[in-house]
């Protein structure tokens, strides 16, 4: 109880927010999928996921490794397998509805002029196919007519079954409030034991209710009767009350409408409290999992300079930070996510120490700092400066002992550098590389390179780093 | 070999010359100006040793077998007793200041530093006056 009671405290508005907006998007995904085979398939690959965690905890290599591999195509199948359905969420005429409010499955009063449609077609002996779609896809199934697009009424079910419309054959597909297309095959049953009165109509309603969610109202020409195919079962409808009530009871709205809508309700709240507790889950494991410690280092950024100040020199060019976080969020840290950062807005000119704190330090969410090596760093800043410098050469080696190296003369004599003022002040004399005595045996010339001391020491414009030193030797 | 020793009577009249010049051009770098009572160099050298009070083997490369390195320093006129120093740089840091006497109307005085195998390396000795302002710098080298 002491351990979750100091979780909640350790807790920031930050992480309420991001468990509170996952949990939406898993819920929404939920309320835009639910009753597709979308949702099934995630469900499916979640647990292709902890199988395979099992895999790997037990040595299964082939195993864990064909899962993963699997599991890393998930995203691909879903997008080509579903494309349909994802399109329909996508294609939603408000787009708001993708964000808020639960989709009702059908509207009713289309429900009414269906189910009053049909039976007037059949006191008519007009017969008549209606497609009602559940949750599947009919693609596979049906074979597409023509497009109709047209807001359903009751004239227009009556024209299109109208035995001089062209398309009055095939079946018309009635999705909400709109007759998305007519003259439609669909494939027949090839059952035996269906009855003899059964014709191409009512073994085609058949023929698509088997195979999917659908339910298929048939009005025979023959008889004036309306048949609903569901599932496998064909059921004579003899009342047109009778008819919505079946209508309504797959719409998710029958006369037990009390209860189913209690139900659905249910089923929403149900799935809001997982979509919670499943990202409440998730994020425990990846932000307070096993606490794990890493040294990270990472490269000083300064930020602030005076421009007419410039960075000489600094003790360390890199921090080491001690961070300490679960194993999970560890793992993905990147170098570039760490970053710590010196203001250099009040620095003054010559060493400047400075500690470094939390403040100075940028990690992601969920990594705690538990150490910076070294806590203090030093910064010498100053202000560029010419000076004119006489120029030395630095003899080594040894001379033969009879041997004397009476005069020598450079050209140039002298040269300007550029640098630091501070540094500057404390170098009276600049000495060239080390010049070797063993060799020389009589006068002569040499040229040689001037070994800048700082680094950060420039030679001026139009001088070269280059000298001719001209030696006079003399016997003794 | 007579080539050599032409040069060297060359180098070594010359030297009075460049060291005049350098003397003046030190003082107005430093930015201190000598009086007209000041001491007056005529010859500053860095020698291996010194023989009836005279320098020899005057060179700008000292090998550390030779145990001492000496600066000699003349002065002409010295117009009161006054006295002048010899800085000795190791690199740019002073190691050793040595503080000399002068007295009317001619001197010649000198300073030496014993060697150690650490003085390998560029050396520089200022010659300064009373009041610190540079007369002359003389530059060599202490090597194996």
């Amino acid at each position: 109880m002491d351990t979750l009671l100091h979780i909640l405290s350790g807790m920031r508005w930050q992480d309420i927010a991001d468990i509170t907006l996952n949990s939406y998007i898993l819920f929404r995904l939920y309320v835009l999928f639910r009753g597709t085979y979308v949702l099934r398939v995630l469900i499916g690959i979640a647990l292709l996921w902890f199988f395979q965690r099992i895999a790997v905890m037990l040595g299964l290599i082939v195993t864990s490794w064909l899962t993963q591999g699997i599991i890393a195509l998930a995203a691909f199948i879903i997008i080509v397998v579903f494309r349909n359905e994802i399109r329909g969420v996508l294609q939603a005429k408000n787009f708001k509805s993708i964000f808020w409010g639960i989709p009702q499955k059908k509207a009713i009063t289309s429900i009414d002029i269906i189910a009053e449609s049909a039976f007037e077609l059949a006191q008519k002996r007009i017969g008549a196919l209606i497609v009602l779609p559940g949750k599947e896809d009919l693609e596979e199934f049906v074979q597409k007519g023509v497009s109709w697009q047209g807001s359903i009424s009751k004239e227009m079910i009556m024209s299109i079954f109208w035995p001089d419309n062209p398309v009055h054959d095939g079946a018309a597909v009635i999705q909400g409030d709109r007759i998305i297309d007519v003259g439609c095959i669909l494939p027949l049953s090839r059952r035996e034991d269906l009855p003899s009165s059964y014709g191409t109509r009512h073994r085609a309603a058949l023929g698509l209710s088997e195979n999917t969610d659908a339910i298929v109202i048939v009005v025979s020409e023959e008889s004036g009767k309306v048949m609903l195919a569901k599932g496998s079962r064909p059921r004579p409808i003899d009342r047109g009350s009778k008819l919505k009530q079946k209508l309504l009871e797959h719409a998710g709205r029958s006369g037990k409408g009390l209860h189913v809508y209690r139900r659905e309700k249910l089923e929403i709240g149900a799935a809001a409290i997982v979509s919670i507790s499943l990202m409440t889950a998730v994020w425990f494991s990846v932000s307070r999992g096993l606490d794990t410690l890493m040294t990270l280092e990472v490269p000083i950024e300064y930020m602030n300079r005076n421009p007419a100040k410039e960075i000489f020199d600094t003790t360390v060019n890199s921090v080491n930070l001690k961070l300490a976080g679960s194993g999970s969020l560890l793992k993905t840290i990147q170098p570039e996510q760490a970053r710590v950062r010196i203001n250099l807005d009040k620095a003054v000119n010559g060493p400047n120490a400075f500690t470094i704190t939390q403040d100075n330090i940028e990690l992601p969410p969920g990594v705690i700092l538990k150490e910076v090596k070294p806590p203090v760093i030093e910064v010498t800043l100053d202000v560029l400066a010419n000076k004119e410098l006489p120029i030395q050469v630095d003899w080594v080696g040894k001379l033969s002992d009879h041997l004397i190296l009476v005069a020598v003369r450079l050209d140039p004599e002298k040269i300007t550098l550029v640098g630091g003022k501070q540094i500057l002040e404390d170098i009276s004399t600049i000495y060239t590389e080390k010049i070797p005595l063993d060799n020389i045996k009589k006068s002569g010339k040499i040229s040689a390179n001037l070994a800048l001391n700082p680094a950060s020491l420039k030679i001026a414009t139009g001088f070269k780093n280059k000298i001719t030193i001209d030696y006079v030797v003399a016997e003794r | 070999m007579k080539y050599c020793n032409s040069l060297f009577l060359v180098v070594l009249l010359a030297v009075p010359g460049v060291f005049l010049t350098q003397t003046t051009k030190a003082l107005a770098e430093s930015g201190i100006t000598s009086t007209d009572i000041d001491p007056v160099p005529v010859r500053a050298v860095i020698c291996e040793e010194l023989k009836d009070r005279l320098p020899k083997n005057e060179a700008i490369v000292f090998s550390i077998t030779n145990g001492r390195v000496y600066c000699y320093t003349d002065f002409d006129p010295v117009y009161k007793n006054t006295h002048i120093y010899h800085n000795w740089f190791r690199r740019d840091i002073l190691t050793a200041k040595v503080k000399l006497s002068l007295k009317p109307p001619r001197w010649s005085t000198f300073s030496y530093i014993s060697l150690r195998n650490t003085d390998k390396g560029p050396w520089r000795v200022e010659i300064t006056g009373p009041e610190g302002y540079i007369l002359q710098t003389l530059r060599f080298s202490i090597t194996d």
